[in-house]
């Protein structure tokens, strides 16, 4: 496999990888070099690319992989950092934009504060859009257990939205 | 699908995990719309949330900078070289081994000079040697014939010996 096609094939995933390791990892920085290290990782390994079914799938893995052996490494949780930096746009007031901020924090934690693989089910299946057997593919899980994680992590939110809601704290 | 009751089915089947992926985009999109319903308001943070980290992405230099780390590494002109210099020392190898195994045969056959000389050069001499070795052949001949002779006594001797035996059998 040459660059141009290394590039075609593998660097439209950049940004999922991002995401996903912003989500395990909680820091932009570690995200970033978590990505380059899984295309560099990639790309040595170019040979063997085609004997990989789902290589977006099995690039998440990676991604999903170096993260966690980085955050082994620093031996630290992700939620320290992980909403910062987080930015509202749209066509709002002043006041809309400071609530919907405000609500898009508390629901960042909320998230955060979800058991590990809760967390990184809801990510796959509610911000990327993947499929049951695609995240059992990259988190190595069989598919109850994808869909075990992924209610118990839906009636979480929903309980703690409903709490927030009742308090007049959104 | 946008009727009010429609979406509340959809969403509660979406909180059970009931719910098809086109099922959950169609969530996606109705709830980044206008006039969400007040009892709708805390889904729709939800999805709000989930559109705006689909938004996060890597600086717009990041994909050239990797792309020149990756050439750095392993990449288009610098692999051939690399491969180059393998094949090159390989060749190298096996030229230092050729020459070395060459000389080495020189000096063998310069230590070990050929005994046996030819004699076609002078055919008075060589009509000798012939006859020299003809007659060794034609003596070892002749004494294997007597040899021979003597193992043909023996088969004699032992048919004689078989004869009497069936003699005596059949009375």
């Amino acid at each position: 496999m040459n660059l141009q096609t290394f590039q075609d094939r593998v660097f439209p995933v950049k940004n999922k990888l991002f995401r996903f390791a912003f989500r395990l990892l909680g820091s932009s920085d570690d995200a970033k070099d978590v990505v380059q290290e899984v295309l560099i990782k990639v790309w040595s390994g170019r040979e063997q690319l085609d004997q990989i079914q789902n290589m977006e799938a099995w690039c998440m893995r990676v991604t999903r992989n170096l993260s966690l052996d980085r955050l082994r490494a620093q031996q630290r949780r992700p939620e320290e950092s992980i909403e910062r930096g987080l930015y509202v746009q749209g066509d709002h007031s002043p006041l809309e934009s400071v609530e919907l901020s405000e609500s898009m924090k508390r629901i960042g934690e909320l998230m955060a504060s979800l058991p590990d693989k809760q967390r990184q089910v809801m990510h796959l299946r509610d911000v990327e859009g993947y499929s049951y057997q695609e995240i059992a593919d990259i988190l190595e899980l069989d598919m109850n257990q994808v869909k075990v994680n992924l209610f118990r992590a839906r009636q979480s939110v929903r309980e703690q939205l409903q709490k927030i809601s009742a308090y007049g704290l959104s | 699908m946008d009727s009010r009751n429609q979406i509340g089915d959809l969403l509660e089947r979406y909180w059970k995990c009931e719910t098809s992926l086109e099922e959950e985009q169609a969530l996606h999109s109705y709830f980044q719309g206008e006039n969400i319903p007040a009892d709708l308001q805390e889904a729709a943070r939800l999805f709000q949330f989930f559109e705006m980290e689909k938004q996060k992405k890597l600086e717009e230099n990041f994909e050239p900078a990797v792309t020149k780390e990756l050439q750095r590494r392993r990449g288009g002109k610098i692999i051939s070289l690399v491969t180059m210099t393998q094949v090159a020392r390989i060749a190298a190898g096996v030229l230092v081994l050729v020459v070395a195994t060459f000389f080495v045969r020189q000096e063998i056959r310069k230590s070990y000079p050929q005994e046996v000389q030819d004699t076609y050069t002078d055919p008075q001499l060589a009509f000798e040697e012939t006859k020299k070795a003809l007659q060794m052949i034609g003596n070892t001949f002749g004494k294997a014939r007597h040899e021979a002779s003597k193992i043909k006594m023996f088969n004699e001797a032992e048919k004689k010996i078989q004869g009497k035996a069936a003699d005596k059998t059949s009375i």
